[in-house]
């Protein structure tokens, strides 16, 4: 229901535009064919138009044609096939946020599981952790509902941008040029950049100013000042100490093209910045969060509330707390809530509990009752009576 | 659901275009094949050195024609699609929300919280038996996992598992190495055990009844707990012959009480190794998926009603998010005057009367030491009141 709204955005829209990029390339496939085979009839046509045309020639330009005719339908067919593929990955991850709706509680239960393993295969692919989410994704069944193949491809590229290799980014680049430049993304010129001072780094300074030459003639104004800096590299040698030469010089340049190369692989296909995961976590200790989890003392914790725990419990500090407009009340011994069923009976020493616990435990104990947090002793005849509006 | 309706729609009239185009424009492209190789072995027969008759030129310059005008159309088809194709990706985003910016502040950019999830998420993987993919996750984050909290998890899952499988002896051999512990939490966990096992060997008919009662003396030990219990299991010896299913003892035959003894165990074992009884990881996001909704919503109406400032106070949440009974954990008590919540510096305090408010309440109406109860008109002063603990 609103959760699906809420939180399903991300599974839809990924293959919706691996579904678009399909599209695009098929268009520009179906284009590219049905020109070639155009000139192919053309050809044929000049050669009817001839004054005198043979049979062998005739023979020749229709071969040609069939034979463009048969690459045109391979190719389409190929193309229609691939987008149609996309087309129904899009169709079994709706079929699969219907089960939501229709499911008793059992099913429902199970479905929520899908639900944080999909979360977490998603965070997984985020923060890198390639081999848990693919083993998560197989034990949960759930491979084709999550984004694993978009995020093994961008390992593959991070890998080799890693081992300071900008081919596969590049490439990368290119596959993606127009979407990218919509973007105005400056990836491929820091790419072209970072191969500039690893030229220099090498000592292959002449080689290095071909290179700039090359890439570097399209600068605009705002780069420009940045494009001297890193020509002026070519002045200095490479165990250079004076700043801002050394920091361009600098391995940790790979680093930030690794996290710009992930942050532009994520808007291509509309992704946030931060998972899904993360802000259900958030908002859920939040959500938990209550000023008993966080006493001094320790008196108020209660081993069931995740908020509690000790890992979620740090995690949580600054979190903004639940915000609580109506007094709810439960029994510390019983987690029953207190109401007009269960009364709240306050003990001399101030602690309070359900009457239906109090009742139960004075009857066993020829009615005296022992407060479970101070150990104190009382009479049942001793509590009185609460009342909270 | 009329978001995935929506969606839906738009998605299977897509697949209905692409399927049409498929099959129709193979067709034709494979007609068009075929007419032009018929003509390629008509022409087959002639020398290469003949000229070309005038009919055969004729019809040629026609088929080209025809050819280039289907090969424009498929190619202007294949563009209309995309209208379809661009309206599945509007429906999407109008239906579901794609931004959550503003909400929280963002923890996981913290390097030291990113360790944090990753030990919560482990446990949560122990915790469900998940225990492969818990090592990997260990090897590939370098989480630094103590030995010790493995074990018992581990443990955990192994009876789970045997008792699945209706084995009963791992358990019975937990239960009798924390007997005491067990006891002292007034736990059934042994005597159920012995009952489903004593049940198993009645079922086994007339040749195990020897053992069954053999067996039986192990309820010795429950005499004073379920006296009641015990006396009619024996009763239920009674029809071993016929068997249990057509005696007034059916009800022990019920598969339920495996399902039941399971969660026993899980709920016992958890209170002795002071765990909470599902993962804290499961219900942490289950609260978050409920309360995003409202928290998106509130965050709609403070951007349309400009006032988003409001939203900076980092104390409490900016709207009470009810998580239903099963998700409440702690008492939240609420100053019926002032409207805020209890904590430490501001306890409820309980008058003479037996009415509640907060202890900032109480000072604020206090006049001096004399103080009149705003619900029951008592008079009392402001020392009698008793600072109470849900």
């Amino acid at each position: 229901m609103a959760d699906l709204k809420a939180l399903e955005h991300p599974t839809l829209k990924v293959p919706y535009e691996l579904l678009n990029k399909r599209f695009r390339a098929a268009q520009k496939t179906i284009d590219r064919e049905v020109s070639k085979t155009q000139i192919a009839i053309d050809d044929l046509d000049r050669c009817l138009q001839s004054s005198t045309v043979t049979v062998g020639q005739m023979k020749t330009a229709l071969d040609g044609v069939v034979e463009k005719l048969t690459f045109l339908k391979r190719k389409s067919e190929e193309s229609i096939q691939e987008e149609t593929d996309a087309a129904y990955v899009c169709k079994k991850r709706i079929e699969h946020l219907k089960e939501y709706e229709v499911s008793h509680p059992t099913q429902e239960a199970q479905w929520k599981k899908k639900r944080l393993d999909r979360m977490l295969v998603e965070y997984f692919l985020r923060c890198g952790y390639y081999r848990t989410s693919l083993q998560l994704a197989e034990h949960s069944e759930i491979q084709d509902l999550t984004n694993i193949d978009l995020f093994l491809m961008s390992k593959e590229i991070e890998e080799s941008l890693e081992r300071h290799e900008t081919t596969a980014c590049l490439q990368w680049c290119h596959d993606n040029k127009s979407k990218l430049r919509k973007m105005k993304s400056t990836l491929e010129y820091n790419l072209r950049q970072q191969e500039f001072i690893e030229l220099v780094r090498q000592d292959q300074r002449l080689e290095a100013v071909g290179h700039a030459r090359k890439y570097f003639t399209l600068t605009e104004e705002s780069q420009l000042s940045v494009v001297q800096r890193v020509m002026g590299l070519l002045a200095f040698p490479k165990d250079t100490s004076l700043e801002p030469y050394k920091s361009l010089l600098d391995e940790n340049r790979w680093h930030s093209l690794v996290e710009q190369f992930r942050y532009e692989n994520f808007k291509l296909y509309q992704l946030s910045n931060t998972s899904v995961f993360g802000i259900s976590l958030q908002a859920g200790l939040s959500a938990l969060k209550t000023p008993h989890c966080y006493k001094s003392d320790g008196s108020g914790k209660n081993t069931d509330c995740p908020v509690c725990s000790k890992h979620l419990n740090e995690l949580a500090k600054d979190l903004p707390y639940a915000h609580c407009a109506q007094s709810r009340l439960i029994c510390n011994i019983t987690g029953q809530p207190l109401n007009e069923y269960n009364p709240p009976m306050m003990l001399p020493n101030g602690h309070v509990y359900g009457a239906n616990a109090l009742v139960k435990q004075a009857e066993n104990n020829e009615g005296v009752i022992v407060c479970p947090r101070t150990r104190e002793i009382f009479k049942i005849d001793d509590a009185e009576k609460v009342f909270v509006m | 659901m009329e978001a995935i309706e929506a969606v839906d729609r738009e998605i299977n009239k897509v697949l209905n275009k692409f399927e049409n185009f498929k099959s129709q424009r193979t067709q034709t492209l494979q007609d068009l094949i075929q007419c032009l190789e018929k003509t390629r072995t008509e022409l087959s027969d002639a020398p290469d050195e003949d000229e070309l008759a005038p009919s055969h030129s004729l019809i040629m310059s026609q088929t080209c024609l025809n050819i280039k005008d289907t090969l424009n159309q498929i190619a202007f088809e294949h563009k209309e699609l995309h209208g379809n194709v661009s309206k599945v990706g509007k429906a999407i985003d109008r239906n579901f929300v794609s931004d959550f910016g503003g909400i929280m502040q963002d923890m996981m950019s913290n390097d030291k919280n990113m360790d944090k999830i990753n030990q919560v998420i482990c446990e949560h993987f122990l915790r469900h038996g998940m225990l492969d993919i818990a090592e990997e996750m260990i090897q590939e984050t370098g989480l630094q996992i103590d030995e010790t909290i493995k074990e018992p998890f581990l443990e955990l899952h192994r009876i789970l598992e045997a008792l699945k499988h209706k084995d009963l002896q791992p358990a019975l051999i937990w239960a009798n190495e924390n007997r005491i512990r067990l006891q002292a939490k007034n736990s059934c966990l042994e005597f159920k055990l012995h009952r489903l096992k004593f049940i198993d060997l009645i079922k086994q008919g007339h040749s195990h009844q020897l053992m069954a009662l053999i067996y039986a003396r192990n309820f010795a030990q429950f005499a004073h707990t379920h006296c009641k219990e015990v006396q009619s299991l024996m009763g239920s010896l009674l029809f071993v012959h016929q068997g249990l299913e057509n005696s007034p003892y059916s009800y022990l035959l019920d598969p339920y009480l495996w399902e039941d003894i399971a969660d026993i165990f899980t709920r016992d074992a958890c209170a002795l190794l002071g765990l909470s009884v599902e993962s804290p990881l499961s219900i942490c996001v289950k609260a978050g998926c409920s309360a995003l909704p409202p928290l998106l919503n509130i965050k709609q109406v403070m951007i349309k009603r400009q006032c988003s400032n409001v939203w900076s106070s980092k104390d409490e949440l900016p709207v009470e998010i009810d998580l239903g009974p099963d998700l409440r954990y702690h008492s939240t008590f609420a100053c019926p005057i002032l409207r805020q919540q209890s904590t430490d510096t501001n306890p409820p305090m309980r008058l003479t009367c037996g009415h509640v408010i907060s202890r900032d309440a109480l000072n604020k109406l206090a006049n001096g030491n004399k103080f009149k109860c705003p619900y029951c008109p008592v008079e009392q002063s402001v020392s009698d009141a008793k600072q109470i603990y849900f």
